[in-house]
């Protein structure tokens, strides 16, 4: 972050997602019940747990795609949970992949990526076409452009989805079960994908269920459980040796599913 | 190998399964040559042709066609026209999150998919009048606005389901780029959702087309005809013949709907293998 992408923000600050004793209700069912956690700059976080644990809704309140019920979130300095922050203005920054990709299907691979450059950062065609194109080559689908998404294998529109979100600039990635929605043959590329991105030194928050991903790719590891943070480490900490026992307990499930538990 | 022999129902030996659906064909056809034959034998051909099928009165009224096809033409697209406006705003309204312009266009919808066109059209042309006194200035203003209320009424929900229809996840999408809910609603949903609502829209003017021949209970001068009223005149004024008017204007119409009705299937196929994903 040479140019602080947003005023406000601390330039100085390696803490790029602040999360503050979040709470997240819909109707009378609480599925986050007071989150707290840090993403510092460069940092890869995979998010790990059951579902219905609340990780997609943890990871959605980062960028307001869910407006938390209480606790604060502050995102590159700036406080998402004011009401009178710009939210536009910091989704510009915080990059995000959805597990059903969610191209846009009435433009092409390259327009999905160039939409948001020209009206939100203002870019011309030229320029957003050339960074738009930059992004594709580091996905492996240069060569797809033209192409409309309908015309491409899910793998290789999560793809796309990545290189739309890189293409703005993002100083942070969230992927929510990114490879979820895929065919077991095609999670590969998708996954190498992301492990470049985080080579490369991007911050990003992964939602997942691939635990070979997040022990190799993550710095740090987060287990939810029931709305609530049970515990947290580095993968081989966290996945080798757990200490808690709904860790454990959901590790033996997910590590070997045929494994007859309690 | 031993084949398992089939039970088969004892008694009387059973039509195969393709023999029934032979024969079941061949009575279909039968049947239908014979409603075919009694009506054709029941019909006064001679009279026929003189009456309804008749050139020389068909070449009479072709001067006065071309008028008349662009008129219901011109009103098909000024009702459009009224009815698009009002039928986004309504459809808006359906989806607002203010519950009185939810009911008010609900409350519309109901009363307009509900009651006869041809009322709405006489009331334009007689009570509105009466009521606001007003006149409008031009007849295709008052048929624009009465035809296009009641389709407005059908369009709404034709669009209100069109926009409703492009998944969450396109404007959440399109939002976590940073664009405005208003920079998503014009590059984003209703892109989508017009390619969604063409075909049925285009299945709207075609009703229209056909709708605008209720207009015959307006009073209308002569330049302002369209097809029906133009052959309900022919019918008046001709002694011997009159009644070919309505199969040549028939015919017009087909003309104008066939190839919109054409144009919808080509617009579903179209739509139908790009959409979703």
């Amino acid at each position: 972050m040479t140019d602080s992408p947003i005023g406000t923000a601390d330039p100085g600050s390696a803490v790029v997602v602040s999360i503050d004793g979040l709470r997240k209700s819909f109707g009378p069912r609480e599925v986050l019940k007071g989150i707290d956690l840090e993403v510092a700059q460069g940092e890869v976080v995979c998010v790990i747990g059951p579902s219905g644990s609340g990780k997609s809704t943890l990871l959605r309140c980062v960028n307001l795609l869910e407006q938390p019920t209480a606790g604060s979130i502050s995102v590159l300095g700036v406080e998402v949970t004011d009401p009178d922050v710009d939210i536009d203005r910091v989704r510009t920054h915080v990059g995000m992949v959805f597990q059903q990709f969610n191209l846009f299907p009435h433009k092409t691979v390259l327009e999905n990526c160039t939409l948001a450059q020209r009206k939100v950062l203002g870019r011309s065609q030229a320029e957003a076409d050339e960074i738009g194109r930059k992004n594709l080559e580091h996905v492996g689908l240069g060569d797809r452009a033209d192409s409309h998404p309908s015309q491409l294998s899910g793998g290789q529109q999560q793809r796309v989805a990545i290189a739309r979100a890189l293409s703005m600039d993002p100083a942070i990635m969230l992927f929510d079960e990114p490879t979820s929605a895929l065919d077991p043959e095609l999670v590969g590329d998708v996954l190498s994908v992301m492990r470049d991105l985080a080579e490369s030194g991007m911050t990003m928050m992964v939602v997942t269920h691939e635990m070979a991903f997040a022990r190799e790719v993550a710095d740090r590891v987060v287990f939810m459980d029931d709305g609530q943070l049970v515990e947290q480490g580095p993968p081989e900490q966290l996945i080798g040796n757990p200490s808690h026992e709904r860790t454990r307990s959901f590790l033996a499930r997910v590590l070997d599913p045929t494994h007859k538990h309690d | 190998m031993t084949s398992p022999s089939v039970a088969l129902p004892a008694g009387r030996a059973r039509m195969s399964p393709r023999k029934r659906a032979q024969v079941s064909r061949v009575v279909q056809y039968a049947v239908l040559v014979a409603v075919v034959l009694a009506v054709a034998a029941g019909t006064d051909w001679s009279n026929m042709r003189e009456q309804v099928f008749n050139l020389e009165a068909a070449a009479n009224m072709a001067d006065k066609l071309p008028l008349a096809a662009l008129n219901t033409i011109r009103y098909t697209l000024s009702a459009f026209a009224v009815a698009f406006s009002l039928g986004l705003v309504l459809a808006l309204m359906k989806l607002s999150s203010v519950k009185l312009y939810r009911i008010l266009a609900t409350g519309y919808v109901e009363f307009f998919r509900g009651v006869p066109a041809l009322l709405v059209v006489l009331a334009f042309a007689y009570i509105v009048p009466v009521a606001f006194q007003v006149r409008f200035s031009s007849i295709t203003v008052t048929i624009a606005l009465a035809l296009g209320i009641v389709s407005a009424a059908y369009l709404a929900e034709t669009l209100r389901a069109g926009l409703q229809a492009v998944p969450k996840g396109q404007v959440e999408a399109s939002r976590s780029l940073g664009m405005t809910s208003g920079q998503t609603m014009r590059s984003v949903v209703i892109p989508q959702a017009f390619r969604l609502v063409l075909p049925p829209m285009t299945n709207e003017i075609v009703l229209l087309t056909k709708d605008t021949s209720l207009v015959f209970a307006m009073g209308l001068t002569a330049g302002s005809y369209e097809l029906t009223k133009l052959a309900r005149e022919t019918l008046n004024s001709s002694a011997v013949g009159g009644l070919t008017a309505f199969v040549v204007v028939g015919l017009v119409y087909l003309m104008i709907t066939i190839p919109l009705s054409a144009l919808t299937r080509w617009l579903e196929k179209k739509t139908g293998s790009k959409g979703r994903v």
